[in-house]
């Protein structure tokens, strides 16, 4: 407060310059008298303007002073004395008044500056308040916010709909006047009403459980009364069978091979169980059966407790002894191998008689480690077959069921796990033991409801009895209708054989009266050396020649000319057509890359042979397309245009009649035969 | 490749390798190609498609197939909206605009007035004419009939031939026409006076005759002056004025189309390739296609698609072969 220890200074100053509006001062004294000398007032009174021009005077004063001073002082002299000192005096009196000027510049802004800080406090406090206000208004806001968010937990109920509420409450809770007004109470009694359907729904719920349990125990009191009944019924069954054997029905004799049934694998039972069934239901001409050693099959399935150390036992000398006996290597994994493609003791034999009473006899073979099943077949005819050489497949247990259902061939194991098991003891293909073990066709497992699926391999396939049923009756059809076709085609080729095609009489219609042509050779031919023939490359490059089919060559025969045709015959046969590929050797080779017409009569018999079927079974196919086959090559020597230039008459005068020789850009001769008109015209 | 086994694939399969395309026409926009076979089909095939970049295998397939004829489609022409096809007797007309859309049906179908009644003609050649715009139709009944595309009525029958027609050429100036049949002859028409101007027995001239093939002529193309034709007897370059052969084509195998294109004349036939010849007489290249016998021959010339201008050859397969650059077969569109 360097106010106040100057203010407390002063008096003395001002007293001994003598200046005016002096009093005595009094600190302690408040305002009261209000006689006593203050500066302060006294700035309030003066002008600041002028103050600075007494400043500016008294400078310029004091400057003047000054200059006489040194003035008087360099001439020197006596008398100067007085006049210096008088000036010295008036100079004092002028530097006291700059003091009193400094004093008051300095109490100006000592005020100036007070005022300041005080303006400067006051606008602080103000701020101050404003940001408690708003802080304030902020958090009155919040809590606002908050209030109206607010969601009790009454609003998570699902209440039902207000029609319903006010349908189904009783008036006492549902309080339609009340409610409907006000929604507090709407929702309050809504709230009532829920509380009591629960409340009910509650008690049903008791109820119910005390219910159910009454009543398992009735079911448990039932049962055990189920199974006394058993030994009883059996005493009865036995009663029976006397009068069952009096009135010829062999309830027993079933019931003994449904017995032998119980020891069957689980596929095998399934085939076993939808055969007898399908059999009964529809087809009286299928008889099943069971074979095999039912010890062995009971041998394989010893309770744990007894075979366990019997087992371990026997297994661990016999081991001895024949690591003993036999130290090779190669042995133990054939007899690694031998255990792997093991079949079950048990079989179940399948026969399917025909019209013609040829049976097709049926054995079903479970191989355990591989869970699979497999097939041989038979084919027993009612008289004595005599098997023309070119028959030989026909109906060779190896491929008389090969390709019943499309690309189903048999050869390989349809379960991918078996791959694994093989690759242990060195196994590559199945292919190596069917004739030993039967084949493991696809439509095999299926009547055994064993199914595997490609896309995601199961740990374990289970049998399953509707994917046996689903298939069982197509497959049964498929079978017979196999048999018989093959039969026929048997016959048929022992006849082809001897150079004759054998036309049924209900077929004549499809060709003229007079074929001249003549079938000189029918033979099969290997696979390999079908794919070698220079005729038949665009079947092969067609995928239409797999190792699957079998191949015949047939030679017809003219006069001069010798037409060449090789056989595709698919095991689908008849559903999927034989293919015929030509090669006729007359002036020349022709082929169907250097003859149109070769090419139309290969589409006669390759596109058009529905027109060939035959009355269903279409069992006539092949041998219509043979004798199409003569027919047509009779039509193109007889057509084949005469050469000018050379000499003699025509080898092959044209006997059939004809309306047009030519039609078309391509010069089709005309090889579509009208019936019962007799002539030839073109497609 | 697996081998096939179900019925149904081995039928189509059979199909398919007995199939024979005879005729083909381009669209009046040369994106598109019609080709007709023996089945009586027509596949419409999407050249804008096949060519691009980004085409893939299905490019090749064609975009729609339908049953247009109960026979084979001997011939196809393409107005500037319609798609004309003919085979067994009848000629229908189709809407290209329309063609692309499942269930197409044709727009009319007409049959020239027959004189056989025992068995209907075929139609081996169709031919536009545009300055009266008309379509003359020849094949199996020997005869020439024209037929008016505004009114659809028969306006002429031109007869003169002993045996069916193949095929038909026109001279723009006269305008003439010239056909060529299974009699050996090539004859010459003129439309206005409704005559046989110009008779030229190709068979009867021995530098060119062959008469282990036959006599018959399968393939006109005619350049103002110039014809070439070819079939039983060779290929022959004669001047019409004159009637003289002056240029004789080696080639020993029956040729089935001809065609003039730019300064060559390029040919087809039995045998697997696309033969091309100078006016001279030699034989400049030949280019394979995959067919073992090739029976038309189409160039896209239109205008509006010059990224399709292609050559392409058909004939006994299910394959039509596209050639981008006359050199080199670039590959095959397929039923």
């Amino acid at each position: 407060m360097s106010s106040e220890s100057s203010k407390k200074r002063k008096p003395k100053v001002i007293r001994s310059d003598g200046a005016p509006a002096e009093g005595k001062r009094n600190r302690s004294d408040t305002e009261q008298e209000g006689k006593y000398y203050s500066e302060e007032a006294e700035v309030d009174l003066r002008d600041p303007g002028r103050d600075y021009e007494l400043y500016k005077y008294t400078c310029q004063e004091l400057q003047r002073l000054m200059a006489e001073i040194q003035d008087l002082k360099s001439r020197g002299g006596k008398d100067m004395a007085i006049e210096i000192e008088e000036r010295r005096i008036q100079s004092c009196v002028h530097f006291m008044t700059l003091k009193k000027l400094n004093r008051l510049a300095h109490i100006r802004l000592k005020k100036g500056r007070d005022q300041t800080h005080e303006a400067k406090q006051k606008v602080d406090a103000y701020h101050l308040q404003l940001q408690n206000l708003l802080y304030e208004v902020m958090h009155l806001q919040k809590e606002i916010t908050k209030c109206l968010e607010f969601k009790s937990k009454h609003e998570e109920i699902d209440l039902v709909s207000l029609e319903e509420f006010y349908k189904e409450a009783p008036p006492d809770i549902s309080k339609a006047e009340v409610t409907m007004g006000d929604p507090h109470q709407q929702t309050l009694a809504r709230l009532d009403w829920e509380l009591e359907q629960r409340k009910r729904l509650a008690e049903k719920y008791r109820e119910c459980l005390s219910n159910k349990e009454k009543i398992l125990k009735e079911i448990e009191v039932k049962k055990e009364y189920l199974s006394s009944l058993q030994p009883r019924l059996n005493s009865i069954m036995q009663a029976s069978l006397p009068v069952q054997e009096y009135l010829f029905m062999p309830f027993d004799q079933a019931h003994k091979q449904y017995e032998t049934a119980r020891h069957l694998p689980p596929p095998l039972y399934v085939l076993f169980v939808q055969a007898t069934a399908y059999g009964q239901a529809c087809d009286k001409t299928l008889s099943v059966a069971i074979e095999g050693s039912v010890d062995e099959a009971k041998a394989l399935f010893k309770p744990p407790e007894d075979s366990q150390d019997d087992e371990s036992d026997s297994d661990a000398e016999e081991e001895q002894t024949t690591k003993r006996r036999r130290p090779t290597l190669g042995v133990q994994l054939d007899d690694k191998r031998k255990e792997m493609l093991k079949r079950h003791p048990l079989s179940v034999l399948l026969d399917l008689k025909c019209k013609d009473d040829s049976v097709l006899h049926l054995t079903f073979y479970y191989l355990m480690n591989l869970n699979i099943m497999t097939v041989k077949a038979k084919v027993t005819t009612a008289t004595e077959l005599i098997t023309p050489i070119s028959a030989g497949d026909l109906l060779s247990p190896d491929s008389v069921l090969s390709c019943l259902y499309p690309g189903d061939h048999g050869k390989k194991t349809p379960n991918p796990a078996n791959q694994y098991q093989f690759d242990k003891v060195g196994i590559l293909t199945l292919r190596d033991y069917v004739l030993d073990l039967g084949h493991p066709y696809l439509w095999v497992q299926k009547l055994g409801g064993l199914h595997f699926p490609k896309e995601q391999p199961q740990h374990t396939v289970i049998a399953d009895h509707s994917l046996s049923a689903s298939h069982m009756e197509t497959t049964m059809k498929l079978l017979k209708t196999r048999v018989q076709s093959r039969l026929a085609l048997h016959k048929q080729f022992a006849s082809l054989e001897h150079g004759i095609v054998p036309v049924t009489s209900d077929c004549q219609y499809l060709f003229p009266a007079k074929v001249v042509s003549r079938l000189v050779k029918w033979v099969t031919i290997a696979h390999e050396d079908y794919m070698d023939l220079h005729f038949t490359k665009d079947i092969v490059e067609a995928g239409l020649a797999g190792d699957t089919n079998l191949y015949y060559m047939a030679l017809v025969e003219r006069g001069t000319a010798k037409l060449q045709a090789a056989v595709v015959l698919n095991p689908g046969y008849s559903s999927i057509p034989p293919i015929f590929q030509l090669c006729l050797n007359w002036k020349g080779e022709k082929t169907n890359s250097n003859d149109d017409n070769i090419r139309a009569m290969e589409s006669e018999v390759n596109v058009c042979y529905k027109e060939l079927c035959g009355p269903r079974p279409s069992h006539q196919l092949l041998t219509n397309q043979l004798q199409r086959l003569c027919v047509l090559l009779d039509v193109y020597l007889e057509t084949e245009s005469h050469d000018d230039s050379v000499e003699g008459p025509k080898e092959f005068p044209q006997e059939k009649m004809c309306l047009r020789l030519f039609r078309g850009p391509s010069r089709m001769k005309p090889f579509k035969y009208n019936h019962p008109q007799g002539f030839f015209s073109h497609r | 490749s697996t081998p096939l086994q179900s019925p149904t694939e081995v039928f189509q399969a059979l199909q398919r390798l007995h199939m024979t395309i005879f005729s083909q026409s381009v669209s009046p926009c040369g994106k598109f190609l019609a080709a007709g076979n023996n089945y009586g089909q027509i596949a419409i095939f999407s050249l804008s498609a096949a060519l691009s970049s980004e085409a893939k295998e299905e490019s090749k397939k064609p975009v729609v197939t339908f049953q247009a004829h109960d026979g084979p489609v001997y011939s196809m022409v393409s107005t500037d909206r319609h798609l004309l096809s003919a085979g067994d007797g009848e000629v229908k007309a189709w809407l290209w605009a329309e063609i692309l859309k499942k269930g197409c049906k044709e727009l009319w179908r007409r049959q020239p007035p027959y004189r056989t009644s025992l068995e209907v003609p075929e139609i081996n050649a169709l031919l536009l004419v545009p300055k009266e715009n008309s379509l003359i139709l020849a094949g199996g009944d020997c005869q020439l009939h024209t037929m008016d595309l505004e009114t659809g009525t028969f306006t002429r029958a031109l007869r003169g031939h002993t045996d069916y027609i193949h095929c038909l050429a026109l001279r723009e100036r006269s305008p003439e026409v010239l056909s060529g049949g299974e009699d050996g002859a090539v004859r010459l028409w003129d439309l206005r006076t409704v005559r046989e101007v110009q008779t030229i027995e190709v068979y009867k001239h021995e530098e060119c005759s062959r008469p282990h093939n036959g006599r018959w002529i399968g393939c006109l193309a005619t350049d103002s002056d110039w014809m070439v034709c070819g079939g039983g007897p060779a290929l022959t370059l004669w001047h019409l004025r004159s009637s003289t052969p002056t240029t004789i084509f080696p080639m020993r195998a029956p040729q089935k189309h001809v065609t003039f294109y730019q300064d060559l004349i390029l040919s087809a036939g039995q045998g697997r390739c696309v033969n091309h010849w100078q006016l001279s007489g030699e034989l400049k290249a030949q280019v394979p296609g995959s067919s073992p016998g090739l029976l038309s021959l189409s160039l896209n010339q239109q205008p509006a698609a010059p990224e399709c201008k292609v050559l392409t050859v058909a004939g006994s397969s299910c394959r039509v072969d596209v050639f981008t650059n006359l050199g080199y077969r670039a590959f095959s569109l397929s039923f």
